[in-house]
């Protein structure tokens, strides 16, 4: 094999002669710093350059297979972490507009996630994750950042059990955010609550906020409840019927507060002293 | 072995004369390249892969004396491409022929166009100056003032041919 590679090269002797003082001679003139040398090593720079790019072209099966397998493993990876992000930013979207709530208001809150809900009965309830160890007591407001959701109903030590709007049981007093006209508020069964015991020459419209009053024992006044749908005039009856359109979607209700400042006693005290 | 010695001394002398003297030989900056001659002269005597080695040593030399404006290799490399084009013209059964008529300076003058053409090329880089002018208005004189150098050592080989008919 080397006497036959001997053979070859004496065979082209010259030509091996001159390659050898050829890169001998390139090999000096690299050593020099000169600014003409300096340009004809960027120029070698872009050439090589441009000859790999040219040639990157070319596949390489063995590479690519290599470099398919690292990229579906790096594809699924990414494709968990973009799922895990999306999910961290909606979540951090929905405690951001329940933090907004929270500074708004001046009420003590107490933040819980709900883990068990009922919306097909007519009764319907959330289960929230706190309980009397964290502060919850029987018949305070569970709000969220779009309004009113209900009102605790039952306790345990750490969960606690809450009437949502959506529950015959419910009433809560209210007013047209616009005509300051009084009403209660009341679910009847479907998707919309009702506003009764406004008298038919009342000033309620369409697209009226409709919030909590002051008359309410239960939740501080001003809380958003829903926007007036439509109005029905019954022929024979003294009142309308104002249909309102629930401000929260209680079928994506994840996170809650429930407001744990308790109602002024002395009130309910003073109230119940003419009652009859 | 003899002859090899005689042909190394004579390099060291040729060498020396390029580097010193020759220079008194110029028309303004024009010069002509003695080596080059002598380079084809072992390329039509001897062949072409000594006529390449010869050339990268001479360059080599002459990048080593020629001080601290010269480019390192840059003479090794253009010499040793003019032997090697060089070589392509050696004729064994011919040399005397050729020596002593007019393929010798018409040789060496492209051989001298292609060591010129090179050197320029990689002298220039990096320059506003234009190879292709530097080639026109200085290699090319110097190629034309080297190959009227070859007319000296031509007529003495083309009497010595003379002789030997």
């Amino acid at each position: 094999m080397v006497k036959r590679l001997y053979d070859i090269a004496l065979l082209f002797k010259e030509y091996v002669l001159f390659a050898f003082f050829a890169v001998v001679s390139i090999g000096l003139l690299a050593l020099n710093d000169t600014p003409q040398i300096r340009s004809l090593r960027s120029l070698t720079v872009l050439s090589v350059g441009f000859m790999q790019d040219a040639l990157s072209v070319v596949p390489n099966y063995f590479d690519l297979r290599r470099e398919n397998s690292t990229l579906r493993e790096l594809n699924l990876t990414l494709t968990d972490e973009v799922s895990r992000l999306r999910e961290a930013r909606l979540e951090n979207i929905r405690l951001s507009q329940l933090l907004g709530l929270k500074e708004k208001g001046h009420y003590g809150y107490c933040a819980a996630n709900i883990i068990g809900k009922t919306l097909q009965l007519l009764r319907n309830t959330i289960t929230l994750d706190i309980g009397e160890r964290d502060g919850v007591r029987v018949n305070m407001p569970i709000v969220s950042e779009s309004g009113v959701v209900g009102r605790i109903a039952a306790t345990s030590s750490r969960y606690s059990v809450g009437q949502i709007l959506l529950n015959r049981e419910l009433r809560v007093s209210a007013k047209d955010q616009r005509s300051r006209v009084d009403g209660i508020v009341r679910w009847e069964g479907g998707r919309m609550l009702t506003l009764q015991n406004v008298v038919k020459t009342m000033d309620v419209k369409p697209g009226d906020l409709v919030i909590t009053s002051e008359y309410s024992t239960l939740f501080p006044p001003g809380i958003a409840i829903g926007v007036v749908n439509a109005t029905h005039l019954t022929p024979g009856s003294l009142f309308q019927s104002v249909e309102i359109s629930p401000g929260v979607d209680f079928t994506r209700l994840e996170e809650v507060f429930v407001i744990t400042t308790q109602p002024d006693t002395s009130r309910t005290a003073a109230e119940a002293k003419i009652k009859p | 072995m003899r002859q090899a010695v005689g042909y190394v001394l004579f390099s060291c002398l040729l060498v020396l004369l390029q580097t010193t003297l020759i220079r008194y030989l110029a028309v303004g900056t024009v010069g002509p390249d003695i080596l080059l001659i002598w380079l084809v002269y072992l390329a039509m005597r001897e062949g072409q892969a000594t006529a390449t080695a010869a050339g990268f040593f001479l360059g080599l030399a002459v990048d080593l004396l020629s001080g601290s404006d010269s480019m390192i290799g840059l003479a090794a490399l253009s010499k040793t491409v003019a032997g090697f084009t060089a070589g392509f013209f050696h004729d064994e059964n011919k040399v005397l022929q050729n020596l002593g008529g007019f393929q010798y300076p018409l040789i060496t003058a492209v051989v001298s166009l292609v060591h010129n053409i090179l050197y320029f090329i990689v002298f220039l880089q990096g320059t506003d100056a234009g190879w292709l002018n530097a080639v026109t208005f200085y290699g090319a004189p110097a190629t034309l003032y080297t190959t009227a150098l070859t007319l000296i050592p031509m007529f003495v080989f083309a009497r010595r041919l003379r002789t030997q008919l």
